[in-house]
């Protein structure tokens, strides 16, 4: 078997840990990025045309009312700011930009991340003045919140422009036929307010568990109702006196009650059917997925196994793994430190594990950020397990320790144990790997031979002195000769 | 610390693997005698009561009782004794490490944890030490251990009765458990007896099946890893 410790490191970091650290390190200068691919020219073609029509969605992000501009402004290739001001002017006669805004937003599906980059961009000067009108500096990335004060902002701006120009409007003689306008206005704006609870992007804050945006959407979702019924009542007792209001309100509100009480039944029982079809299908969902991981890694484990029946170190070995790694998925939830000291050094005794097929316990108490010092640990404990698999016996454990004092680690096996004096001088392995590495981190390390077996115990300083440049950085040739030997 | 002279320890075997029972029926030597199994948690409590072994060797996860395996079992079975006087002993087996686990059959009552992973050899050493009244603790055991009580983080009770911290004795105790000392290397490398190891261990063993240390529960269900 080829032994090549480094290499494979990183290799199986980059398989077994997909944000390992190992995939950070192993940067190929020569790897060709998807940017500077020739592009053969009937593909490229091809590319433009498919690019020149990007499908009509709603980008969530640099959006002023809904994103039905920026939308558009994709779809079609324009800028942003002609298909706002097209809007804007065909919405002043007649209202139609406003009826063609509002279909779309209904029609148009949200879309989510891709075009996000581009819908950054096209954010046009004016809102960027809005936002920085709302008191947010205008950064690069344009954020949830400083959006939602440049919308706040733009509705009110442009409701007093609205009021505005009316009053122009009636100063100039039009007869705007204010009683039936103001009503108008209020209602869409309620309608507005309410339904923009439907939308996408509002749906995640609107079922969000945080009970202040929730109670905030509950708000704006009574103030929209609220406001639309006060609209109705007023355009329907327009020019009536305020005792019909009454009249008109009661017999609205029996209506009401009587539709509420016939079709309550059905609302609930369609309500209930609905939730439950929701619960199956979600239930469906999970059971799918873990069927999908089950099979692409029990089964396939279970089938290795059966061809390899023969072997039982292989067998072993397989059974290992894929316990680990039902066991981390099982039991791990979304790990949140990627580069974090214990998570390295427990994958560096995983990979040995795979290596050898020598079962290693791993202990491991406390955690820290992986640092300069770190790698170096994680690097000698790697180093000293393959030590202890190849030259010791089993049982073989290893106990990390991150507290406020320091890191230890303690590598242990069970062989027949080995004095650092007795290790020849062109071994390099403990002596470079182990010893020589951690003393260069200004960390320590010490071989003990026990009655049975070897301990390494490895430990490094706490995390507050300034890290110490190395003299001798990582070469990427640590291969021992001790390695080669066994190779 | 496989004493000849004794008479086999018996034992109840609850596990709900038919498979297992029988692996572990075919593996335990002749020190270990199986009076009885279940395969869930009714049974279990049934045939112990009735048989009253000195040790249980009871699988964590169990179909049956209200829904907590092994620990149902643990709280059905409290205060039995057998036909001398010892009270029932129990020794945990699972195959899951997770820490919400471990710690709640200790806490429960379990006199030690070991994984079903484990060889013969040692299982029958756990289960001798059990049945005397000893606790068993595994390096990954010693290490929840560590961390849950702060010791790692360099948490030392100052008086050895207080109960939410390690005494700096027990600290290198488990520590050394954590990196795979035999009880008796232990020991060795301390400058004790085997039996004051013992007593440490047994100790470590009460503070965290009383502890009201609440972090304990929390860091257990915060750490659903290893």
């Amino acid at each position: 078997m080829r032994v090549d410790p480094e290499p494979t490191l990183m290799r199986a970091d980059c398989t077994l840990n997909t944000v390992g650290i190992g995939c950070f390190v192993r940067q190929d200068e020569d790897m060709p990025t998807p940017y500077e691919r020739p592009v053969p020219p009937t593909e490229a073609r091809a590319a433009e045309r498919r690019a020149a029509r990007p499908t009509l969605t709603r980008p969530a992000e640099g959006k002023v009312i809904a994103g039905v501009a920026i939308g558009l402004a994709h779809h079609l290739g324009w800028q942003v700011r002609w298909i706002r001001l097209g809007l804007v002017l065909i919405s002043i006669p007649t209202g139609a930009g406003l009826v063609a805004y509002i279909f779309l937003w209904a029609l148009t599906p949200q879309s989510r991340g891709g075009v996000v980059g581009r819908g950054r961009r096209a954010v046009d000067p004016a809102d960027a003045a809005a936002v920085a009108a709302a008191g947010t500096p205008v950064t690069e990335q344009v954020t949830g919140t400083s959006e939602r004060d440049a919308t706040r902002v733009l509705l009110v701006g442009g409701l007093l422009l609205g009021i505005g120009l009316v009053v122009v409007a009636q100063k100039a003689g039009l007869n705007a036929r204010l009683g039936i306008l103001i009503p108008l206005l209020v209602v869409a704006a309620g309608a507005v307010l309410a339904w923009s609870q439907l939308d996408d992007s509002q749906r995640g804050r609107w079922l969000g568990s945080e009970a202040g945006t929730k109670r905030f959407s509950v708000a704006r979702l009574a103030f929209g109702g609220v406001l639309a019924l006060a609209g109705l009542v007023i355009m329907a007792t327009r020019g009536r006196s305020f005792a019909a209001i009454w009249d008109i309100g009661a017999a609205v509100l029996a209506v009401l009650a009587g539709i509420a009480l016939i079709s309550a039944p059905w609302v609930l029982r369609f309500w209930s059917d609905l939730r439950h079809e929701q619960a199956e299908l979600a239930r469906a969902t999970e059971r799918a997925d873990i069927a999908a991981h089950l099979h692409d890694s029990v089964l396939q484990t279970l089938a290795l196994i059966q061809r390899k029946a023969g072997d039982a170190g292989a067998v072993t070995q397989l059974a290992r793994a894929q316990e680990r790694e039902l066991r981390s998925w099982l039991y791990a939830g979304p790990s949140d430190s990627d580069a974090s000291l214990a998570t390295a050094v427990v994958e560096a005794a995983h990979e040995v594990e795979d290596l050898h097929g020598t079962p290693i316990e791993v202990v491991s108490t406390g955690d820290r950020p992986l640092d300069d010092g770190g790698q170096a640990l994680v690097r000698a404990v790697r180093e000293s397990l393959l030590n202890a698999v190849r030259h010791g016996a089993p049982p073989v454990s290893l106990y990390l320790e991150v507290g406020p004092a320091g890191v230890e680690a303690f590598v242990r096996d069970h062989g027949p144990g080995f004095e650092v004096g007795e290790i020849p001088e062109d071994r390099l392995g403990v002596r470079q790997s182990i010893l020589g590495r951690m003393e260069r981190h200004g960390g320590t390390a010490k071989v003990r031979r026990l009655e049975q077996g070897t301990e390494v115990s490895l430990g490094l300083p706490p995390v507050l002195r300034p890290p110490q440049p190395d003299p001798h950085p990582e070469n990427p040739q640590p291969v021992s000769k001790e390695t080669r030997e066994h190779a | 610390m496989n004493t000849p002279e004794k008479k086999p320890v018996e034992v109840v075997l609850v596990d709900d693997h038919r498979m297992f029972r029988s692996g572990v029926r075919a593996e335990l030597g002749t020190t270990v005698s199986i009076v009885g199994e279940a395969p869930d948690v009714d049974t279990a409590i049934a045939v112990i009561r009735q048989t009253k072994p000195p040790v249980v060797l009871l699988d964590v996860h169990l179909p049956g009782g209200n829904g907590n395996g092994g620990i149902d079992v643990l709280h059905g079975c409290k205060g039995l004794e057998t036909a001398d006087g010892q009270p029932v002993r129990f020794l945990a087996l699972s195959v899951s490490d997770a820490a919400e686990d471990v710690i709640a059959v200790i806490r429960a009552g379990a006199r030690g944890y070991v994984t079903k992973t484990i060889s013969a050899n040692d299982l029958t050493r756990a289960i001798q030490r059990v049945a005397d009244g000893d606790a068993v603790f595994s390096p990954r055991l010693a290490g929840f251990v560590l961390d849950a009580f702060g010791a790692a983080a360099g948490e030392v009770a100052q008086v050895d009765e207080e109960l939410d911290r390690l005494s700096a004795r027990e600290r290198e105790v488990m520590r050394l458990i954590a990196r795979g000392y035999q009880y008796k290397e232990v020991a060795k490398e301390l400058f004790i007896s085997v039996k004051t190891v013992e007593t440490h261990v047994s100790s470590v063993l009460r503070k965290l099946q009383l502890s009201s240390r609440h972090e304990l529960t929390a860091w257990a269900m915060g750490r659903r890893l290893l």
